[in-house]
């Protein structure tokens, strides 16, 4: 029942989108955009998951198989595993970047409302 | 107060969690259309009975015999796909510039016409229209007391982390001055009354830091070495982020401040990037594709089995273990730009202010009334 999974991964998804669209905080944003990230990567390796298959690495494969089978399929999927090392990555320099630019909100404004710093100032 | 907002409106509804929101109503909706939509395509996926794709049955082929890998997913990465990756690395470099310019303090501005005086304390003030605060104040001077108690442990001698030297520096801790903080927590009453000042973590932390942190680092250089089995320069570059942020939660700034330094660590970033710029491009100029292999293989399961592989992922542990470190430290090292507290002189009486200062006082004090009189209009 992959199917669980993927729709949790559309859960965390509209999770991250509501804290996104309905938080005033500031850094309760950016966790919600790192949700978004999060249910990305859920979504990619459940997509890889193949029924009764074995990981990607061609080196001693469980009981009756041989490196052959593996290579004919019944694996894991390699690339949806590599989009989620790439996704990781990516998301961990978004995240800095955004967080960044939080503080340096929080330290011109002194505050961490989003509603408070429409206005523009000095 | 825990049921009203800023404003002194009431919020609706149990104060729970008296969290101001926004738009509550608009983002419900799109958010119910959204999960909507994601509901009917996800549903649609294909599951786990669906063939492999074309791509991933290439990747699985070409692992063994062209790449000497037994590791698909890291031949996937930084072989069949590694134009991706290629992208993904400088994506992180410009993300690691962005933070290092935003967490930058404020360069002093020097222009013709002496616009670095003109704008420089409504620039630095939460209200240029007001004096400061008390809350202004009192954080201006927690900020100005912990760079000048850094400047001036810099100064001081490296000693070890055993409590006998804490004890020796500083045999009474006093908790109020933020300058003469003890260098371990180990001296301290359990339980005591106000913030802690140490440096490091006690000695618990502390054993740990040094038991786990060696541990770590090889782990670290492993994953990316033993690069036929899961692993690569991912992971291996943020094991690296841990080890150091390990030993900087553990025996505090001054530690790891001969390591970090922003010279040291964006030269070997740039290292790093130029090391895999080269790897692809020899593939282009030797080969004639980018990511094409020009390094002879060796025999499956061993360290150079990946060829250009191995390269480019021990080119991704150097850039991004470098490039984390430097996004986090920027981070933890941002300080405000405060413009000097002019009040302060005020209150506490002029220590022979000399002409100059009254000087800018006096322009700013007619800055001040014309942009009153702005206002006004």
């Amino acid at each position: 029942m992959i199917v669980a999974n993927y729709l949790v991964a559309g859960f965390v998804f509209c999770a991250g989108l509501y804290t996104v669209l309905t938080r005033r905080n500031l850094i309760k944003i950016v966790m919600g955009l790192s949700l978004m990230e999060g249910s990305t990567y859920l979504l990619f390796i459940s997509m890889a998951y193949r029924a009764g298959s074995t990981a990607p690495v061609l080196v001693g494969p469980p009981g009756g198989r041989t490196a052959h089978d593996l290579v004919r399929g019944n694996v894991a999927d390699p690339v949806l595993q590599n989009f989620c090392l790439t996704a990781i990555v990516i998301g961990v320099a978004v995240t800095a970047v955004f967080l960044t630019i939080v503080v340096r909100v929080a330290q011109h404004y002194r505050t961490l409302d989003a509603d408070k710093i429409r206005e523009l100032r000095g | 107060m825990t049921t009203t907002d800023e404003r002194g409106t009431r919020i609706r509804g149990e104060a729970v969690e008296s969290e101001p929101k926004h738009r509550v109503v608009v983002g419900m909706l799109l958010t119910a259309g959204v999960a909507a939509a994601f509901g009917a395509a996800l549903l649609s996926l294909p599951r786990a009975h669906q063939q492999l794709s074309e791509v991933a049955r290439y990747a699985l082929q070409v692992s063994l015999p062209s790449w000497n890998l037994t590791e698909p997913v890291n031949e996937v990465v930084y072989g069949t796909r590694g134009f991706d990756t290629f992208g993904e690395t400088f994506l992180l470099l410009a993300a690691v510039i962005s933070v290092v310019l935003l967490a930058r303090p404020r360069e002093p501005r020097t222009g013709y016409f002496g616009e670095d005086v003109a704008g420089e304390r409504e620039q630095s003030e939460i209200d240029p229209g007001g004096a400061p605060d008390a809350e202004e104040r009192e954080a201006r001077r927690a900020e100005s007391a912990e760079s000048d108690g850094e400047s001036e442990q810099s100064d001081e001698s490296e000693s070890s982390d055993d409590p006998a030297a804490a004890a020796a520096t500083a045999p009474f801790p006093s908790k109020t001055s933020v300058e003469h903080r003890p260098k371990t927590p180990d001296n301290e009453l359990v339980g005591g009354r106000g913030p802690e000042r140490a440096e490091a973590m006690s000695i618990v932390v502390r054993g740990a830091v040094r038991t786990a942190t060696p541990i770590l680092a090889v782990t670290g250089c492993y994953l990316v070495a033993w690069g036929y089995s899961p692993g690569g320069g991912f992971p291996g570059g943020a094991v690296i982020l841990g080890v150091l942020l390990l030993v900087y939660a553990g025996f505090g700034r001054k530690r790891v401040a001969r390591v970090v330094q922003p010279k040291l660590m964006e030269s070997i970033e740039m290292a790093g990037a130029t090391l895999i710029i080269l790897t692809e491009a020899l593939g282009l100029f030797l080969k004639g594709s980018f990511t094409a292999n020009w390094l002879p293989l060796t025999p499956p399961q061993t360290i150079r089995s990946g060829g250009v592989v191995q390269l480019f992922s021990g080119g991704e542990l150097v850039e991004v273990g470098t490039g984390l470190i430097i996004a986090v430290f920027a981070l933890l090292a941002m300080s405000h730009d405060w413009a000097r507290d002019k009040s302060e002189d005020e209150d506490g009486g002029d220590n022979g202010g000399n002409a100059n200062d009254e000087n800018r006082e006096n322009d700013e004090n007619a800055s001040r009334a014309a942009n009153a009189g702005g206002a006004d209009q």
